[in-house]
This record gives structure tokens, C-alpha cells and sequence, in this order.
């Protein structure tokens, strides 16, 4: 068996934010933290990458009649406004990490997905030749 | 865990962006923006102001600080106000709107991006003049120069002015709406109108310094920094040759000279030390530099202005070694001439004050019990903490615990009502004694 000591799971920052009701003051400090928790997952070696998303978008249907269409919206609950690629041990260390971020107090929150490095289903070539050698 | 991060990643700091940044850039661009899309979209070039902001919180925490902060936001802005347009259904032609905003952005910021100082000064003097333009209600003239100039938000104005978001909200839309209404233009008034004008201004600026003033402490910090803030606006308007004039000076005088007090106002426990206990040695001597300064400079001109006497004053406490070698003749002098332009009980009420230190407290008494119109000071503490004090030295004890229960009854503040609990116990003392 494989044994991987870390694994990679992807926070997708997600929800409507109460951004257009900070103060110019209380929008500098909200960088500060959200810069501290993200240069803190940096000097972890957790974070392997992170990138914000704008909300001017497509949305790309098979539908012929309107298969492009503007979106999605920023007012939707569903809306990704950013993700960061992280390594952690397990899961729940990853949630850990996840329960720290300071944009959770500005009513966003927090998708963590565990990225599937290989399918379970699929099986090295190697493994079986090991298993019936 | 890994066992090889690199030390350099590991030392990093967090960049720090400097103290209010954000708020006096939010300030510096809404006048632009209001210069260029005019006052009747002053709601549109907080949005675009906004927006560039929120555009910095969502991507600066992944991609760091820039090095030049200011000047990122100020092209975000700028980016963010050509996408408005190119997006607004209503008008006719977007070429020409286009141009002219990139003509008019250029006109205040240069062909580099380097803003030109005096083009954005200019365009803040404006908004000070629009913010407290005569159509707009005196309440809502501080709140909107707040929000606008200096980059406050609304529920940092409501903490402000001990008031509701709600109400502040309220203010804020109904004041657009009325520039709106009555077309009001962006521009620095001239001619017969200017002296009134920035009459209007200043009486706005000493508002919001006095708001300060008063704040005590447990009262957010909001409260404390508008001092701050309103010496910021009197500073923009003396400094442009249209609020260059004596009594701009007046009030800036006045404002330096009572700020540089303010950290002796409350002592380590956070009550309120009145001006005869004050340490001076913590009084802030280039403050009072400052405002000396400026007391020179609205010399010119024979006129006396309510400031001109007020900043007078405050330069003869602040030049005084102490209480008791203050010059109390002086003080009474200015308090006679101000009691000329401005009879109000108040004034007659310090005025008093000034007359017991020169004439002794039975004098002080009578200024007192001969102040006109004195009802309307009936419940303010003040006037029972001035007699109790006038009782005190004439050593009438009684009189004066009586004026003193008087005065917890109207005091409004945890730190007055120690204060006056003290002395009140104090009497207790003597008169058992």
C-alpha cells in the first residue's frame, strides 16, 4: 500500500460578503488579517497555491438557446470568489486550517475538498504485478 | 510536515499597509471622481471608491502588497469608473464621456498617474464647500464631509455623533438628494458670497471638533479622532488662497490649542481632570507651537471673530505656567468682547470664572446670578459645579454640597459625576471639621 503523509485539498471561499458595509479602516484591517492567516498557511508549507476570482464571468450551458450567459453574480450564495490549494495530513487538519480564516466572520464561508490524486478504483500495473509476483 | 521551508518564507512578514491608507485615500478619490462625474453622481464615486477598495481586500492577500498602495488604488479607481460608463444605458454617447473623463482624470492626476498636488487639493476645497453648501442641513453637513472627504464610514459616523447607522444613512441620502434637487455645483464660490460661504465651512469644521472635544473616555476612538479630522479640513481650506483668511486661521488657532491639551483632559483611569489639576508637562508644545502660529497669522485684517477671541484665550491657558499665574485679566478682557458678539449664558457662565480668579469669588457669584437668560442653563451642571466652587472659597460649605447635589443631578457623564462625587465628599470633610 501507498501511504502519503500529505494529501491536497482545495478551500473554495464561497457566500455572499458584507464587504459594501466595511468602513475604508475596517476594510485595511480586514486585509491585515486575511493577509496574516494566508502568509500563516505560507510559513506552515501548507499552501501550495491561491488565486482570487472576479465575478465578471461566463456561464457556459449546452443549451442552445443561451448556452453563454453573464454570471454568474456575486449576490448568489453559490458564488466562488477565490480558492487556495492547501497540503494537509488529513481532512480534518484541513478543516482546522479552514476554521481560521477571518473572511468567516464577514459571512462568507468555506468549501474543503479533498482533490482526488489518484481514483481508488484505478490500480498501479505495478501493484498487481507486486500482488501476484 | 515538511522539514525543508525555506528560512525566507518562514521570516516573512506580513506587509503593513500604513495607518488609515485606505480612509484618506477613500477621502482624496471621492473628490476627484465627484470633480469629474459631478455632484449630481457623488453616490456613484463612493460606490467606484468603494469597489476599488474591496477589489484591494479581495486580491492583495494573495498577491501581496503592492508597492505603491495609493497609487494602485487610484488606477483601480480610475478603471472601475470607465467600466460605470462604458456600462451606463442612459448615455447617448460613451465615446465622448470616455474622452472627457480621461481628459478630466488627467487634468488632476498628470499623463503619468503622478497626482498633481494642487489639482487634488483643489478638488477636496471643493467638496468642503459643496459638503457644506447652505442647502444642506446643518446636521448633515459634518456627517457628509465625514463620509466624503475623510473617508469615514457610516456606522464610524453614527459612533461619532453617539447616533444610529440608520439615522446617519438617512442624513447622508436625503443630502445627495438635495444636491441633486438644487444643482448644486461643484466649484469654490467667489465674489460677494466667498466670506459667507467659508463662514459656513468653518462653523462646520468647529462642529466636528467639538464633537471630539467632548468625547470622553470609554467612548470609542472615532469620537477622539474627529479632533484630528476636523484640524485636517481647516488645514485644507486655509492653505488654498479662498480659505486664506483670518478667521480660518482664528479657528485653526483655536482648534491646535485646545487639541494639544487633550491628553491631559483624563487622567490614567480615564476621568476627567479640569484644567486646574492638569499636568502641563503633558500638554503637546509644538501643538501649541502650531497654534500659536496660526493665532499670528489671523491677526491681520481688524477683525474679531468669535474664534479670534475663543483661539485667544486658549493661547493665554496654554501659555501659562500654571492655573494660578494665568493671565485671568486677559481672560476677562477677551470674555467682555465675546460676550459683545455672542451673549449666550455659556459664555457669560466661563466669563464668570474669569471674573471670580480676578475679582474674587463674591464677584464671581454675582456674574453668576446676573447672567441673562440663565433658565436655559437650568440643567446644565456646569453652572451648579461654578457656584459650589464660588461657595467653596468663600467657605460656605453647605452652599456649596447644595450646588454640588445640584450638579449630579444634570451631570451626564460617569467621569463628571466622580469628579463632582469627590468634591461633594470633600465638603462633607470641611464640614464636619
Amino acid at each position: 500500500m501507498h501511504m502519503q503523509a500529505t494529501s491536497e485539498y482545495l478551500f473554495l471561499i464561497r457566500g455572499v460578503t458584507s464587504y459594501e458595509a466595511l468602513s475604508p479602516d475596517e476594510m485595511q484591517s480586514e486585509i491585515q488579517k486575511f493577509m496574516s492567516w494566508v502568509d500563516g498557511l505560507k510559513n506552515q508549507g501548507a499552501l501550495k497555491t491561491g488565486q482570487p476570482l472576479f465575478a465578471e464571468g461566463r456561464v457556459v450551458t449546452g443549451s442552445k438557446a443561451h448556452g453563454v450567459s453573464d454570471g454568474p453574480f456575486v449576490e448568489t450564495k453559490e458564488a466562488v470568489g477565490g480558492y487556495l490549494l492547501i497540503e494537509a495530513d488529513s481532512l480534518e487538519e484541513a478543516v482546522e486550517m479552514a476554521k481560521t480564516c477571518p473572511v468567516l466572520s464577514l459571512g462568507l464561508y468555506l468549501e474543503v475538498r479533498p482533490v482526488a490524486e489518484r481514483c481508488p478504483l484505478m490500480v498501479d500495473e505495478g501493484d498487481l504485478a507486486e500482488a501476484t509476483a | 510536515m515538511p522539514a525543508d521551508v525555506p528560512p525566507a518564507q518562514a521570516d516573512r512578514e506580513v506587509a503593513l499597509i500604513a495607518d488609515h491608507l485606505f480612509r484618506e485615500e477613500a477621502g482624496k478619490l471621492v473628490s476627484v471622481l465627484t470633480r469629474i462625474f459631478g455632484v449630481e453622481r457623488l453616490q456613484m464615486a463612493e460606490d467606484v471608491v468603494q469597489e476599488a477598495l474591496i477589489r484591494a481586500l479581495h486580491t492583495w492577500p494573495f498577491h501581496g502588497v503592492p508597492a505603491n498602495p495609493a497609487a494602485w488604488i487610484t488606477q483601480t479607481a480610475k478603471n472601475l469608473a470607465l467600466d460605470r460608463i462604458r456600462r451606463e444605458k442612459l448615455l447617448r454617447s460613451k465615446e465622448s464621456e470616455i474622452s472627457d473623463f480621461s481628459e478630466r482624470w488627467s487634468s488632476q492626476f498628470g499623463a503619468g498617474e503622478v497626482p498633481i498636488q494642487s489639482e487634488i487639493e483643489d478638488s477636496r476645497l471643493r467638496m468642503i464647500f459643496v459638503c457644506c453648501h447652505p442647502s444642506i442641513p446643518e446636521d448633515a453637513q459634518a456627517s457628509l464631509a465625514l463620509k466624503t472627504l475623510c473617508g469615514f464610514g457610516t456606522g464610524e459616523i453614527a459612533s461619532a455623533f453617539l447616533t444610529s447607522e440608520a439615522a446617519i444613512a438617512k442624513r447622508l441620502t436625503r443630502a445627495r438628494q438635495k444636491l441633486r434637487d438644487d444643482n448644486v455645483p461643484y466649484e469654490i464660490p467667489s465674489g460677494e458670497d466667498l466670506g459667507d460661504r467659508v463662514d459656513g465651512v468653518l462653523k462646520t469644521i468647529y462642529l466636528l471638533f467639538n464633537e471630539g472635544y467632548k468625547a470622553s473616555s470609554g467612548e470609542s476612538l472615532i469620537r477622539k479622532e474627529l479632533c484630528a479630522e476636523a484640524i485636517r479640513l481647516g488645514m485644507l481650506v486655509a492653505q488654498h488662497r479662498s480659505g486664506d483668511r483670518p478667521r480660518t486661521h482664528a479657528l485653526l488657532a483655536l482648534m491646535l490649542l485646545n487639541s494639544a491639551r487633550l491628553g491631559a483632559r483624563t487622567d490614567p483611569a480615564g476621568s476627567l481632570v479640569r484644567l486646574e489639576s492638569q499636568d502641563r508637562s503633558v500638554w503637546d508644545q509644538e501643538t501649541i507651537a502650531r497654534g500659536l502660529r496660526h493665532l499670528g497669522l489671523s491677526a491681520s485684517g481688524g477683525e474679531l471673530s468669535w474664534a479670534h477671541l475663543q483661539a485667544a484665550i486658549a493661547a493665554l491657558h496654554c501659555t501659562a505656567k500654571d492655573y494660578e499665574s494665568t493671565d485671568w485679566r486677559g481672560i476677562l478682557a477677551l470674555y467682555d468682547d465675546l460676550m459683545r458678539l455672542d451673549g449666550s449664558p455659556v459664555v457669560a457662565l466661563n466669563r464668570a470664572v474669569a471674573v471670580a480668579h480676578v475679582h474674587g469669588p463674591k464677584a464671581g457669584i454675582e456674574a453668576v446670578e446676573a447672567i441673562r437668560n440663565r433658565d436655559s442653563l437650568e440643567s446644565y451642571h456646569l453652572l451648579y459645579a461654578v457656584m459650589a466652587e464660588f461657595e467653596v472659597q468663600l467657605n460656605d460649605f453647605d452652599a456649596a454640597a447644595e450646588h454640588l447635589r445640584t450638579a449630579l443631578k444634570f451631570t451626564e457623564t460617569a467621569s463628571e459625576r466622580e469628579h463632582l462625587s469627590k468634591k461633594l465628599h470633600t465638603c462633607g470633610l470641611h464640614r464636619q471639621a
